[in-house]
């Protein structure tokens, strides 16, 4: 349990510094972005997906250029490639190092061992999503605009929903699999893929990014609430997957 | 097929170990055929096989590591059930192999080992640890095999169960370790622990056994007290022709209550004698001057192939 919790802490600082990098650049270019809006529009015109987003800022501001930056690109690509990563490793991460057979054989039951392996990755990925969201403001500030803390917090809430999923349904394949580069590669693979999709006008309506984009997050932070229907159907995924995971660990030979 | 005349039905009781029915298949391989086991509160019993005869797969079930297609187990009087964690309460567990995390130090690893049990138990593992001369504030990946077994040793040996179940605990281990483990094993064994060792090298744990398993393609061909066994290879005379032929007619020609068993296999017999002393056999043979000589003696037997196949008549590897 401790190394793992410090094994986690270790991924979820680095991920949280990553982010905060990302966000204190963008934010800092916040001011030259809107210094050259015209131009970024007529760049941006050959792809209609990259220029909604654009329009959507021009109209909303600083926040939606926030969810664009923030939540849409650093939350979004390094997020579920943290969760992702995070998952793979869980439960095959034990089996290629050949720690599985003691990790089962002590005094702890099965399912408080996938229970905790499961929180912990799910916290490991949502609270540097939370505490970056957090010095929003303050970075705002230095830029002369700003943005409520409760719009950040329903932003974060409904992000780190989103990577739990990527992480739940992730995790289900690392009860089933022994190796967990190869459970990563494939879930990278479509993960990214699933992005490069979102820029496709034609087949954009496939990605799951859809449901993580500028005007997902636009729209909770105009509509102060959360899109209930669709955190219904991802919290019920998670729990499809941590079920179906668990009833393979369960059964798991070491 | 099974030879347990010299061995007691043990109820379920403190330290003791009951199996009923159990078998497991992995796809067609037959791990585990059914089988039933009773193994009595303290003392140490040997399980012994060659590999792929099931052993592991036995002391997996046990635990409620591998779940098994049929059969029950009881440990310590306590049933096995769900995914057998009041089980694991009441053993410790060493696998015959495993991986460590190697940026961990020894003392942390031991720890992770001991997750579930009290605190007392980890200082007893460290104080055992310590005393195999163990660097546990050393990563581990930096330990050689022999080091990490002894530190699986002493994590099993830590806490205070009445069932320890070790899985070729002594392998990877030089001379000098393999006798301070099977001394702490002993002097466990005398404070009322059961030990169920299992190892695919006869004469390596079975001086420490009270009583001797042995398996084979899933089941337990053989299950009789180390005395038994050692006293029978003691008595064993293997005699070998550089033809067939000489040796049923050798047979032929001994008198029946100059041996025990015999067993003719092409150019060799196999005598198991009524006695410890070959020489009168041997006399008897030297004045059968129409067969020819034997081109080799053989007497005593203590390779675990050996004692499969002249014991039990199989081909054990």
């Amino acid at each position: 349990m401790r190394r793992d919790l410090i094994s986690y802490a270790i991924f979820s600082l680095f991920l949280f510094f990553m982010l905060e990098g990302l966000l204190y650049a963008a934010i800092h270019w916040w001011p030259a972005f809107t210094e050259n809006m015209g131009a970024l529009k007529l760049l941006a015109a050959p792809l209609p997906i990259l220029g909604e987003q654009i329009n959507l800022v021009d109209k909303l501001g600083a926040p939606a250029y926030v969810a664009g930056q923030h939540y849409f690109k650093a939350c979004n690509i390094l997020g579920s490639t943290a969760a992702v990563l995070f998952a793979a490793n869980a439960i095959a991460g034990e089996a290629q190092r050949g720690t599985l057979e003691v990790w089962l054989a002590r005094p702890v039951s099965r399912l408080r061992l996938y229970t905790e392996r499961f929180v912990m990755g799910q916290l490991a990925v949502g609270i540097p999503v939370f505490l970056s969201s957090m010095t929003v403001p303050y970075l705002l500030e230095t830029v002369g605009t700003s943005m409520h803390y409760t719009d950040l917090l329903r932003c974060s809430v409904y992000q780190a929903i989103f990577l739990g999923t990527l992480f739940s349904i992730t995790f289900a394949f690392s009860a089933l699999g022994q190796q967990p580069l190869k459970i990563a590669f494939i879930f990278l693979f479509l993960t990214i893929a699933e992005f490069a999709i979102y820029m496709v006008k034609t087949i954009t309506h496939y990605s799951i990014f859809r449901w993580a984009d500028i005007q997902t997050f636009a729209a909770i932070i105009g509509s102060n609430t959360m899109p209930m229907d669709r955190v219904a159907i991802m919290l019920a995924i998670q729990a499809a997957a941590f079920a179906t995971g668990f009833a393979i660990f369960r059964r798991r030979n070491p | 097929m099974t030879e347990s005349s010299t061995i007691p039905q043990a109820p379920p009781g403190p330290g003791s170990i009951r199996v009923r029915g159990l078998s497991k298949s992995f796809g067609t391989n037959q791990a585990l055929c059914p089988m039933d086991l009773d193994i009595q509160g303290g003392g140490i019993v040997g399980l012994i096989g060659p590999n792929g005869s099931g052993k592991s797969t036995l002391m997996r079930s046990l635990i409620g590591l591998i779940r098994p297609d049929a059969g029950s187990v009881w440990i310590d009087g306590l049933e096995l059930k769900g995914d057998g964690r009041n089980i694991r309460e009441r053993l410790t567990y060493a696998p015959g192999e495993m991986g460590v995390y190697r940026e961990m130090r020894g003392r942390d690893h031991l720890d992770w080992f001991l997750r579930g049990r009290d605190k007392a138990t980890l200082a007893r593992a460290q104080e055992l640890a310590t005393g195999f001369g163990l660097p546990l504030e050393r990563r581990m990946g930096s330990y050689s095999h022999g080091m990490k077994r002894q530190l699986v040793f002493a994590a099993a040996m830590g806490p205070d169960v009445p069932v320890r179940i070790l899985d070729e605990i002594t392998e990877g281990l030089d001379p000098s370790r393999r006798t301070l483990v099977t001394e702490s094993l002993r002097k466990d064994a005398l404070t009322g622990t059961t030990i169920l060792l299992s190892s695919h090298h006869f004469g390596e744990v079975d001086r420490v056994c009270d009583r001797i398993l042995f398996m084979r393609q899933g089941q337990i061909i053989a299950d009789t007290k180390a005395s038994v066994i050692h006293d029978r290879a003691a008595r064993l005379l293997r005699l070998t022709w550089n033809s067939e032929g000489p040796a049923q007619s050798v047979l032929d020609a001994l008198p029946a209550n100059s041996y025990d068993k015999a067993r003719v296999d092409g150019t060799e017999l196999v005598l198991e004698l009524t006695q410890p002393d070959p020489r009168p056999t041997l006399a008897l043979l030297e004045k059968l001057t129409d067969l020819p000589a034997p081109a080799q003696v053989q007497f005593g037997s203590s390779t675990l192939k050996a004692i499969y196949r002249d014991l039990y008549g199989v081909e054990g590897t």
